[in-house]
C-alpha cells in the first residue's frame, strides 16, 4: 500500500490547496502493471520530484499526468476538475522531455513562440514574454540560433522556457538533464530550480538521480513498482526513511545488526533509538552516524580498513568488520586524517547520531 | 609508434586506395566510353586509344535537343513525377507519422506491406489492372495520368522507408508531443512540426520517386504511353550515338541536380537519411 497520508507537508512552505492530485491510479501495458494504485496530491508552486529506478512507474505517473496515456483506473484532477481524458493539448501543461526535443527547423526564439503562436496570443504580448524568457534562461546571445548550434544544456534551457512560455497551470519535467555531463546537470539543475520558484508553477520532476531530487525538490516521493514508498521533504527522507528500501535509495547505507533493548536498540556496541519496525533485527546506519577510532590496545571488536577515499570536505572510508560484513563511514576533521588500508579501527554509532532505521 | 604498425598500416592502405581505384574504373569507364561512343565525331571502329583527344563535339546533343518530341514526352515524364511524388507523400506521409508516433507496434508488418510492390512484376501489375480497368473505366487507361497511380504504387517501398527513417531520424515521437502539450492540433503538428523538421526525408523520399518515374520503362511501354524513357529508347533506334548524348545528359543533369539539394540541406543542419532504402 502507499504510505502518502504519512507525514504530509511539514515545512508548512505553501498552501493547503491541492492543485493536482492522482487518486488510486492504475495502469498496465499488457501483462506489466506500471503503476498499482498511485494516489498523490500536490500543492499549488510546489516542487515534487518522483524518484526511483527504472521501471519504478514515476515516467508512466507523468505521462499520465501529460495526458499522453490514459489511466486504467482512478482519475487526475486539476484544482477540483477532472482532468482524466482531456486530450493533452488542452491540459495547458508544460513539460520538457528527457531527450532533446526542440523543433529542429525552429530557432532558440521560435521554439519558445511556438506554444504562444499556437494559442494565437497577440504579437506584442508574445514578444514580451520571449524576450523575458530568453533573459531569465540567459540565452539572449543564443536567440537566433538553431538546434543543432547549441550545446546540450543551452537546448534543454530553451525547452523549459518553451515548457513555461504559455505559463502553464503544471510544468512536468522528464529526466530532463539526464542527457547532460554532470558539471552542466548540477549548474541546470540550480538553474531549474531558481526559474521555478521566480515563476511559481507547479512541478512534478522525474528522475532516478537521488542527488538531483534531493536539490531541487519541496518534496520527493519514491517509488518502487508502480507503488508510492513514501513522499517527503527531501531532508525528512533522509533521515527517517519509511522502508530500508527508501533508505538505500536516497544514499549510502550500512546495513547492522540490531538487538532489542529498553527504550532502544544496541547496534554496533551503541544504545540507538530507533523508528521503524525490526521485522528481521537489521538497522539501516548512514556512513555520517559511524565514528571510527583507532584500536590503540583497547579492547573490543576490531574492523579492518579496507579503502580510504578523499573526497574533499569529507573522507570515506571502507571497513571490514568481522561480525557486520563491509561498512562505509564518512569522516570529516581531525578524525578523517592519517587513515591507511590495514589499520585497525572500532566502528560504532555515533553518540550524536539520531535513530537509526530498522528493518 | 613500433615499426611493425607502421608497415602493417601502410600495407592497409594500399590495399584501400586498389580498391577505391577499382571501383572507380567500374563507374568511371563505361560513362568515358559512352561520352566517346556519343560526343566524338569519330567513326566508331576507330574508337581507340590514338583518337582520344579527336573530333569531339556536341552536335549530335544539339540534334537530339531540337527534336520537338523529346520535350512532349519529357514534359509528361516532369508530369507523372510531380504528380507521384504528391500522390505518395499525401498517402504515405500520414501513415508513416501514424504507424511511428502512435502505434510502433505496426512497424514491421507495414513495412512488409509496403515491400509488396516488389514482389509482383510490373507486367503482372500492368495485364491485371488493366483487365480490370477495360471493363470498369476504358477511359482511365487513356491517358498518360494513368501511370500515376502504377508509380506512386511502384516507389512506395523507398518513399515509405526513407520517410520512417527520416521521423526516427528527429525523433518524430517527443517532438509530436512536444507540440501536442504546446497545443499544438494534429494538423499542425503536420505542417508545422515535422514536414519542416523532415524535410530532409521528404526531399529525399520526392527525389527517389522522381528519379524513379524519369527512368521507368516497362509500365509507360506495356500501356503504350510515351513518356521520356519510352522516347529515349525508340529515339536511339534510329539514331544510337544522339540517343547516347542524350541520355548521358539526362544522367548529368540529374546527379547535379540531387548534389545541389542534398548541399542545400546540409547547410541548414538538416542531413539527408535515407537509412534502410
Amino acid at each position: 500500500m502507499t504510505r502518502t497520508s504519512t507525514n504530509q507537508r511539514t515545512d508548512g512552505q505553501h498552501n493547503d490547496m491541492a492543485t493536482i492530485e492522482m487518486i488510486g491510479v492504475r495502469k498496465e501495458f499488457g501483462a506489466t502493471v506500471a503503476l498499482a494504485d498511485l494516489h498523490l496530491s500536490i500543492g499549488s508552486g510546489e516542487l515534487v520530484c518522483l524518484l526511483g529506478p527504472s521501471g519504478c512507474g514515476k515516467t508512466t505517473a507523468l505521462r499520465l499526468l501529460a495526458g499522453f496515456e490514459t489511466p486504467d483506473a482512478g482519475a487526475i484532477l486539476v484544482d477540483g476538475d477532472d482532468i482524466t481524458t482531456v486530450p493533452p493539448r488542452r491540459r495547458g501543461f508544460g513539460m520538457v522531455f528527457q531527450e532533446y526535443s526542440l523543433f529542429p527547423n525552429l530557432t532558440a526564439r521560435q521554439n519558445i513562440e511556438f506554444g504562444l503562436k499556437v494559442r494565437r496570443a497577440g504579437k506584442a504580448e508574445t514578444a514580451a514574454t520571449v524576450e523575458r524568457l530568453l533573459t531569465m534562461t540567459r540565452l539572449e546571445k543564443h536567440a537566433s540560433k538553431f538546434p543543432h548550434q547549441m550545446s546540450g544544456g543551452q537546448k534543454q534551457r530553451v525547452a523549459l522556457a518553451r515548457a513555461i512560455a504559455t505559463q502553464p497551470r503544471l510544468l512536468l519535467l522528464d529526466e530532463p538533464l539526464s542527457a547532460l555531463d554532470a558539471q552542466v546537470r548540477e549548474h541546470l539543475r540550480e538553474e531549474i530550480r531558481r526559474l521555478q520558484q521566480q515563476v511559481g508553477v507547479t512541478t512534478v520532476f522525474v528522475t532516478h538521480d537521488q542527488h538531483e531530487a534531493m536539490a531541487v525538490a519541496d518534496r520527493v516521493a519514491v517509488m518502487r513498482d508502480g507503488v508510492l514508498e513514501q513522499i517527503d521533504p527531501p531532508r525528512t527522507l533522509y533521515s527517517r526513511p519509511a522502508s530500508a528500501f527508501v533508505a538505500g535509495f536516497v544514499g549510502t547505507v550500512n546495513r547492522v545488526g540490531a538487538r532489542p533493548e529498553p527504550d532502544g536498540w544496541r547496534v554496533l556496541g551503541a544504545h540507538v533509538p530507533a523508528v521503524g519496525e525490526a521485522v528481521t533485527g537489521t538497522a539501516v546506519v548512514r556512513p555520517e552516524q559511524l565514528a571510527v577510532q583507532r584500536a590503540n590496545g583497547t579492547p573490543g571488536v576490531f574492523a579492518t580498513v579496507t579503502g580510504v577515499s578523499f573526497l574533499g570536505a569529507l573522507t570515506r572510508l571502507t571497513l571490514d568488520h568481522p561480525d557486520e560484513g563491509p561498512l562505509v563511514a564518512d569522516l570529516i576533521g581531525p578524525e578523517a586524517d592519517g587513515w591507511e588500508v590495514g589499520d585497525r579501527a572500532i566502528a560504532r554509532v555515533r553518540a550524536d547520531a539520531g535513530s537509526v532505521v530498522l528493518q | 609508434m613500433s615499426a611493425p604498425a607502421v608497415r602493417r598500416s601502410r600495407g592497409g592502405a594500399v590495399a584501400r586506395w586498389t580498391f577505391l581505384g577499382l571501383l572507380a574504373l567500374f563507374f568511371v569507364v563505361p560513362q568515358l566510353a559512352m561520352a566517346r561512343f556519343a560526343f566524338q565525331n569519330v567513326p566508331v571502329v576507330m574508337l581507340d586509344s590514338s583518337t582520344v583527344l579527336q573530333g569531339w563535339s556536341a552536335h549530335r546533343l544539339i540534334e537530339a535537343l531540337a527534336e520537338p518530341e523529346l520535350w512532349v514526352s519529357a514534359r509528361t515524364s516532369v508530369v507523372l513525377a510531380a504528380l507521384a511524388i504528391a500522390l505518395n507523400l499525401a498517402l504515405l506521409m500520414p501513415l508513416a507519422v501514424l504507424v511511428e508516433v502512435y502505434r510502433p507496434r505496426l512497424r514491421p508488418l507495414v513495412t512488409a506491406v509496403t515491400l509488396l510492390p516488389w514482389v509482383v512484376p510490373p507486367i503482372a501489375l500492368v495485364v491485371g489492372v488493366a483487365a480490370t480497368f477495360r471493363q470498369v473505366a476504358p477511359w482511365f487507361l487513356a491517358s498518360p495520368l494513368s501511370l500515376v497511380p502504377f508509380y506512386a504504387l511502384w516507389a512506395m517501398p523507398f518513399t515509405y522507408r526513407a520517410l520512417d527513417a527520416g521521423l526516427r531520424a528527429v525523433n518524430a515521437r517527443t517532438l509530436v508531443e512536444a507540440a501536442r502539450s504546446l497545443g499544438a492540433s494534429l494538423p499542425t503538428v503536420l505542417v508545422r512540426v515535422l514536414a519542416p523538421a523532415m524535410s530532409a526525408a521528404i526531399v529525399a523520399s520526392a527525389g527517389l520517386t522522381g528519379a524513379l518515374v524519369l527512368g521507368e520503362f516497362a509500365f509507360a511501354s506495356l500501356l503504350l504511353k510515351n513518356t521520356l524513357p519510352t522516347y529515349l529508347v525508340n529515339y536511339q533506334r534510329g539514331a544510337p550515338q544522339a540517343g547516347m548524348a542524350l541520355a548521358l545528359t539526362v544522367m548529368v543533369f540529374t546527379a547535379v541536380g540531387m548534389a545541389g539539394v542534398v548541399h542545400l540541406l546540409r547547410r541548414r543542419g538538416l542531413g539527408v537519411s535515407t537509412v534502410g532504402v
